[in-house]
């Protein structure tokens, strides 16, 4: 009896498929249903309509807004984020006095709530007592005080910014997993014909590095599209609505306005576009499998 | 020689990351600083209080709500996890141990669910919450946690079991032990390492989360510690910085003291999950 539940793998996997299948599934096929129905505020359907949700999405110019700076935030983050995480995992994979030491101050982000980050962060930028603002005019950078959360140009920015800082430790544990691939007798024999630092790194680091970058690309794309705190408990999308991602505008759509027909139809969208994304890392991570 | 090299690299590796480094310490000090000044000073934008006011702390406390939050956060942290590993383990055991029908499908579910963020699905998951009753209830947000850690928990033990022979259980059947007993005694032990790093992972997570949290519970007495910060800001026309950061600190430091002493364990499991 014991014997023929450990060996029925079914068995074992059961209960954690059927948890996280339902808690996807039924969600999604609320979503379906609303987003193709007209759904008054308090969420009652009333009849079949078709796609016209997601017409009445298309058609909102704040969706078409928040649909471009979502753009702007995922590309600047990632790219952000790639750019000075692969040095900066170079340089923690080098070996110096204290290196555990850095590497636990850059992987720090990670473990702190994107939410508490974002908060301290806000009251750091506040205009007239923030302490980022004190710091800058003490060092000579600044002569008067920024608002950086009150104005549209500065504030997507800095929030941008801190998108960067809290991705760069899922990026630079990537690299570091791939630096440590790299088998030091390549470096060696490049060294003894010859090669300086940056063909080295051009030759030999960034080829072998490619499909870790590839799944830091893809997987980081994933997170930073998804990614409410910080811009929420920084902004709330404000001053008029100059910060609203998709996910902060499906937040308001379904949650502040009460247009549940549109926000469901956007989240629709946004799972589409999502499983693409998932799609191409699984076609990735299998490529990097088989070789 | 050699010594001195080291200490070449050492300068300028520290001198390199000291941007980055600035940074990331930043908000921690603006945290403690703002934390411990005097009421009166909070709004002057120095950085050094006239004096340390470590009673800031003790005020905070009652006047942030911050026990029951922090009760409901090691509540909504701990049983989520709890959840998840117990129904996690079985899989991923099945997962390293045998090959059968739909194994494929069943990972590839598992990367898809992996990659599904709870912000696409929350207008569903709201209403499923309000069916099942479960509005402004702490145990809704342990539902959805457990739920969606349950992905990346199977992925990240699989990814681990896999590395523990096999050869080791079947000598103990071999031996007259059943089953059984081979799990409990040979492969369990050998797996609790990965078992705990993945808890902390479920556990972290759940600490820190945000948007469920923010809407499926609605009143002070069922509010995480990220919702009740977050309410002390939010549409408030005054804000008692100190306190906020006084919480907000509190909050922080147990988890990222752990994250720090077990950092190159949870990195480790971190690019398991990741990459392969």
């Amino acid at each position: 009896m014991n014997r023929s539940i450990l060996v029925n793998p079914y068995v074992l996997i059961a209960p954690g498929f059927l948890l996280a299948a339902f808690i996807i599934l039924w969600p999604l096929y609320e979503l379906g249903t609303i987003a193709t129905h007209e759904v008054n505020r308090f969420g009652q359907l009333r009849g079949f309509s078709g796609l016209d949700n997601f017409m009445s999405v298309i058609r909102d110019p704040e969706f078409l807004g928040a649909l471009g700076r979502t753009g702007i935030w995922t590309l600047a983050i990632v790219g952000g984020a790639i750019v000075i995480g692969l040095p900066v995992a170079m340089i923690l994979n080098e070996d110096f006095y204290g290196r555990s030491v850095a590497r636990v101050i850059v992987m720090l982000p990670w473990a702190v709530s994107l939410t508490m980050t974002a908060i301290v962060w806000r009251w750091a930028l506040n205009g007239e007592s923030g302490m980022l603002n004190s710091g800058l005019r003490a060092v000579g950078v600044l002569d008067a005080n920024v608002q950086w959360l009150a104005q549209a140009a500065t504030a997507f920015p800095v929030q941008i910014m801190i998108g960067i800082l809290v991705t760069l430790p899922f990026a630079i544990t990537i690299f570091l997993g791939g630096l440590s691939s790299i088998p030091d007798d390549l470096y060696e024999a490049a060294k003894l014909e010859g090669a300086n630092g940056w063909q080295i790194f051009r030759e030999i680091t960034l080829p072998l590095l490619k499909p870790f970058i590839n799944i830091a690309v893809v997987m980081n794309t994933i997170y930073v599209f998804n990614s409410f705190p910080i811009i929420w408990a920084t902004t709330q999308g404000g001053p008029a609505n100059s910060t609203d991602i998709l996910v902060t505008y499906l937040y308001k759509l379904g949650f502040r306005f009460g247009r549940l027909g549109d926000a469901s139809a956007l989240s629709i969208m946004m799972f589409a576009l999502l499983l693409l994304f998932t799609i191409i890392y699984v076609r990735l991570a299998m490529r990097g499998e088989r070789s | 020689m050699k010594l001195t090299r080291k200490w070449k690299r050492t300068i300028v590796s520290w001198a390199l990351l000291s941007p980055l480094i600035v940074l990331v310490l930043f908000p921690f000090a603006v945290m403690f600083f703002t934390a411990v000044k005097p009421p009166g000073e909070v709004l002057q934008p120095t950085w050094w209080p006239s004096e340390f006011v470590w009673s800031n702390f003790v005020t905070m406390w009652d006047a942030t709500n911050f026990g029951r939050a922090l009760w409901n956060s090691v509540y909504v942290a701990f049983l989520s996890t709890a959840i998840a590993l117990v129904v996690s383990i079985p899989a991923a055991y099945a997962m390293s141990r045998f090959r059968f029908a739909g194994q494929g499908f069943f990972r590839q579910f598992l990367l898809v669910s992996q990659m599904l963020s709870p912000i696409v699905l929350v207008i569903g998951l709201f209403r499923l919450v309000v069916w099942l009753g479960l509005l402004d209830n702490v145990n809704s947000v342990v539902f959805v946690y457990a739920a969606f850690a349950v992905a990346f928990s199977v992925w990240m033990l699989q990814s681990y079991f896999s590395t523990i022979p096999k050869d080791l259980e079947e000598a103990a059947w071999i031996e007259g032990a059943s089953p059984w007993q081979a799990l409990v005694t040979v492969f369990l032990p050998l797996a609790l390492p990965a078992m705990t790093v993945t808890a902390l992972f479920a556990f972290i997570n759940a600490w820190n989360e945000f948007v469920i949290a923010l809407t499926m519970l609605r009143s002070q007495d069922s509010y995480t510690l990220p919702i009740q910060v977050f309410s002390l800001v939010a549409g408030r026309y005054t804000v008692e910085w100190h306190h906020v950061m006084a919480a907000a600190f509190v909050a922080t430091l147990p988890v990222a003291l752990v994250f720090a002493w077990l950092q190159r364990y949870l990195v480790r499991g971190l690019a398991l999950g990741a990459v392969k």
